[in-house]
């Protein structure tokens, strides 16, 4: 492709991170209608403005989603583009390929796409990205051949993801991948044939550190969290010592809760777990020397969820401990729990977050059958504007009743 | 509409491959009993066993973009070095898993002959760390409703910043994301530093586009402000423009009512978000800079504002402080003054319930 | 066990062929369970009289011929 037919765009070929101008011209030189693309794009470039039509519906036998239709405003320009559909494929969890597994999607997408994909989309899903209506069916059916299937799109539940979790990481509390593969083919209906108000998430994240970011970008959030104290390597923390990390300033002056302290003459460490909120830092530091105890399970937020409608929202704790053993069965009476409600309640576009808003935490907790606690508010509520429900309440009387039996001197 | 039937055993509802199946044999072996990892390099990670195996991990940028035939050249490089097996991470970088550590150069160099710089990484025990991939959205490749585009935006950005993807050089996390429009499919609203595609003028209503492929109520119900009403009588949508804050969510609905304008969509940039909970509780990222211009291909007012913010921060922070905790430790007053970034009256809340953002302390640094 | 008649089924079609539904305004609508609309819809998608219609966020349902139109329209939405 010569640098003269698209300037802009040649000047992203630039600079040392790995340029997508450049995967798409090698894309282009074995199949030559993407060249197109880079046509519209530098349109798009000069004149600040996209060049996609707005949604188009597009899919594949039975299923509510999982495509995105797309077609081209420049479709007498650009021919090669005119439909460009994004085919959604559920990830494995934790995103590990075999080489044969992920040659098996090139090829199929070779011979009925674009060539083109995102490695992944910001939900999860492995992007195919650009193909035409009618090769859809054949390619869904030649994925579902090698295995792999559509992910959510739409008003569904869009496909769960997590983090590395006990694949390759000692901080994980609970088994992410096995839970994120569980609830997926547990919702495979939920996930295909969209149904609800709006889009439904799932993430899971090990540990407090959050890597799949559950607590901004899912509306459920499932974080690895333990109870019992955290275990300590003394050996190993000497060892730390001697290779010079300095413990009190990188590990106890940062403790939250000022719970951990570090005796520099026998180079050991005390933690009152008691104090302990389990942030990970001193584990994220002396990895080696510090790990979550054996008390390990999750805590559910609700929520998450970008700016659209109402503004973004971090999701909320409504469960704060599930132990490990009891969390897929206790996930799922929730969530149906949770959907069942929305469903029934929910305005068209209104995430789950917006209707707890707009019909309140007491109304929800009472429909999917949760205690209060206090670990699910910052602090308490700072106005006296509460409802009370029928039962809470003596037999009622009627003020004006009593005054005016007083007026008649009853 | 549907593409065309074919004769052929319907298979649906199979859900993704079992992801055990796609485990390196030492990941299966060793699943749920890690014992610790270790930083080697920037970009290569030890994750040990409580077996005593290792797994060695060579972490490489990726522009998210990938073709078919680069996927291709990395599997090659897989089933050369890492007996057929590889991984993404969820900010979209590429990982090699090795067994055998005498081959981690040889994979590097191979890696990066194929343009995909080693990096991404941090350790913790020595406070070093790594800027890793920014997580972003479509744009212009295949959005219809992107103020911005997202890749050349990333790549500009990335460009601009790659040598703290390569060295671990900064002194804390920084997450960068960047969503074209408030959509946020990349839902952005929790990092570092965040980018965000904004527009600035009022839907165009092209009444014939209405009225062919619009459902009026659902709309107008729809606007978060109120600035929509239906005209019944000519079957087609006005708009109040003094209510309308563009966020957009109109045109998702009615595709007869874009807000696009080249000149005024813009990036807004916020700052201080924090998913984990390390230290310092999550939160969500403040405005600190409610417009940019959007201006292919390199966006120079933007990547050089990105530049200042990290820059000031990495050199004012302590060890291991995130831009959320340096802003708490300095005062947001001081966020301004150090990096130069002037505040506008946008960045004070007039949405819903702004008022505990209010300042109501006499508490100032000067 | 169907909870619904060859009925009501018939109903939500015919609701279907006059423009795309949320499933949640039908059942108002029709004043019948939102789950029994649910399973009834997915019935006919599977019968190939019904189909899902998306703007790639939202998702509705209508009658593929509803489809066809509606993508008639926005063809020449240029």
């Amino acid at each position: 492709m010569s640098d003269e037919e698209f300037p802009l765009l040649s000047e992203l070929k630039k600079g040392p991170w790995p340029s997508f101008v450049k995967e798409i011209e090698k894309t282009a030189e074995h199949k030559p209608e993407i060249k197109d693309l880079l046509k519209q794009l530098e349109r798009s470039y000069e004149d600040k403005i996209t060049y996609w039509k707005h949604g188009g519906i597009v899919s594949v036998r039975g299923y509510g989603g999982g495509v995105i239709g797309r077609y081209s405003f420049l479709a007498k320009e650009c021919p090669g583009i005119a439909e460009f559909h994004t085919m959604r494929v559920n990830q494995p969890a934790g995103y590990f390929y075999t080489t044969e597994a992920l040659r098996k999607i090139c090829d199929i997408w070779e011979e009925y796409g674009s060539g083109l994909t995102n490695m992944h989309g910001s939900t999860g899903d492995i992007i195919l990205l650009g193909t035409i209506t009618k090769n859809l069916q054949p390619c869904f059916n030649a994925l579902a051949k090698a295995g792999f299937d559509l992910g959510g799109s739409g008003s569904a539940l869009r496909t769960p993801n997590a983090c590395v979790g006990p694949a390759r990481c000692e901080f994980a509390c609970y088994d992410t991948l096995e839970l994120c593969y569980d609830l997926t083919m547990t919702y495979q209906d939920e996930l295909h044939r969209p149904m609800w108000p709006y889009k439904f998430k799932f993430k899971m994240s090990g540990c407090p550190n959050d890597c799949v970011a559950a607590r901004a970008r899912s509306d459920f959030g499932i974080i690895g969290t333990w109870k019992d104290e955290i275990k300590i390597d003394q050996e190993q923390v000497k060892k730390y010592a001697e290779e010079g990390v300095d413990i009190q300033k990188q590990v106890v002056e940062h403790c939250p809760t000022k719970c951990i302290e570090y005796d520099p003459e026998k180079k050991e460490i005390k933690i009152d777990n008691e104090n302990c909120v389990r942030c990970m830092h001193c584990i994220n530091v002396l990895p080696k020397a510090l790990r979550p105890g054996d008390e390990k399970g999750a805590c559910i937020l609700l929520g998450g969820k970008a700016p659209i409608l109402e503004g973004p929202v971090m999701g909320w704790v409504i469960v704060p401990f599930i132990p490990a053993d009891e969390l897929a069965d206790f996930v799922k009476d929730l969530a149906e729990k949770v959907w069942d409600w929305w469903d029934e309640n929910g305005k068209y576009r209104e995430r789950v977050a917006e209707l707890v808003e707009r019909l309140g935490m007491m109304n929800f907790l009472e429909a999917v059958e949760l205690e209060p606690d206090p670990r699910m508010v910052k602090h308490p509520r700072e106005n006296p504007f509460f409802f009370w429900r029928e039962e809470d309440l003596k037999p009622r009387t009627d003020p004006w009743k009593i005054w005016r039996e007083a007026e008649k001197g009853l | 509409m549907a593409s065309e039937p074919v004769e052929e055993e319907y298979i649906s509802d199979i859900g993704p491959p079992y992801f055990r199946d796609m485990l390196p044999p030492v990941i299966k072996n060793n699943y749920g009993k890690w014992k610790y990892h270790e930083v080697l390099k920037p970009g290569v990670l030890v994750h040990v066993a409580e077996s005593g195996d290792k797994v060695y991990t060579v972490r490489a940028a990726n522009p998210r973009l990938l073709s078919i035939y680069t996927i291709r050249e990395l599997c090659d490089l897989a089933d050369k070095y890492c007996d057929g097996y590889i991984r993404f991470t969820t900010r979209n970088n590429i990982e090699f898993l090795l067994t055998d550590e005498s081959k981690i150069d040889d994979l590097i160099k191979e890696v990066e002959e194929l343009g995909f710089p080693i990096g991404g990484t941090w350790d913790a025990t020595k406070a070093k760390y790594s800027l890793s991939n920014i997580v972003h959205t479509q744009g212009w490749i295949h959005c219809h409703t992107p103020a911005i585009d997202a890749s050349g935006v990333v790549k500009s950005i990335m460009d601009a910043l790659f040598d703290h993807f390569r060295n671990m050089d900064l002194p804390g996390l920084c997450r960068i994301s960047l969503a074209c429009c408030l959509n946020m499919c990349g839902a952005v609203h929790a990092s570092d530093i965040s980018l965000v595609g904004v527009h600035r003028t009022p839907p165009v209503v092209d009444d014939d586009a209405v009225r062919r492929t619009c459902e009026i109520p659902s709309t107008v119900s729809g606007c978060p402000t109120g600035a929509l009403r239906p005209d019944m009588k000519n079957k087609t949508i006005k708009v109040d423009e003094s209510k309308c804050m563009y966020c957009g969510n109109c045109y998702t609905m009615c595709p007869g009512m874009p807000c696009f304008d080249p000149e005024n969509g813009g990036v807004a940039i916020l700052v201080g978000g924090k998913l984990s909970d390390a230290r310092a509780p999550s939160r969500l990222s403040k405005v600190v800079v409610p417009w940019l211009p959007n201006n292919p291909p390199r966006w120079p007012e933007v990547v050089d504002t990105i530049k200042t913010i990290l820059e000031t921060w990495a050199a004012d922070a302590k060890p291991h402080e995130r831009i959320a905790e340096w802003i708490d430790r300095i005062g947001w007053e001081k966020f301004f003054e150090k990096t130069g970034i002037e505040f506008k009256v946008q960045l004070i809340d007039d949405f819903r319930l702004p008022r505990h953002t209010f300042r109501t302390t006499t508490q100032f640094k000067w | 066990m169907s909870e619904y008649s060859e009925e009501d089924k018939q109903k939500v079609l015919e609701k279907l062929a006059q423009k795309p539904w949320q499933t949640r305004d039908l059942a108002k609508v029709l004043k019948m369970k939102k789950r029994d609309v649910d399973k009834i819809v997915k019935e006919l998608i599977n019968e190939g009289k019904a189909d899902y219609w998306s703007s790639g966020s939202t998702t509705y349902v209508t009658t593929p011929e509803k489809v066809q139109e509606m993508e008639a329209k926005r063809e020449d939405l240029k």
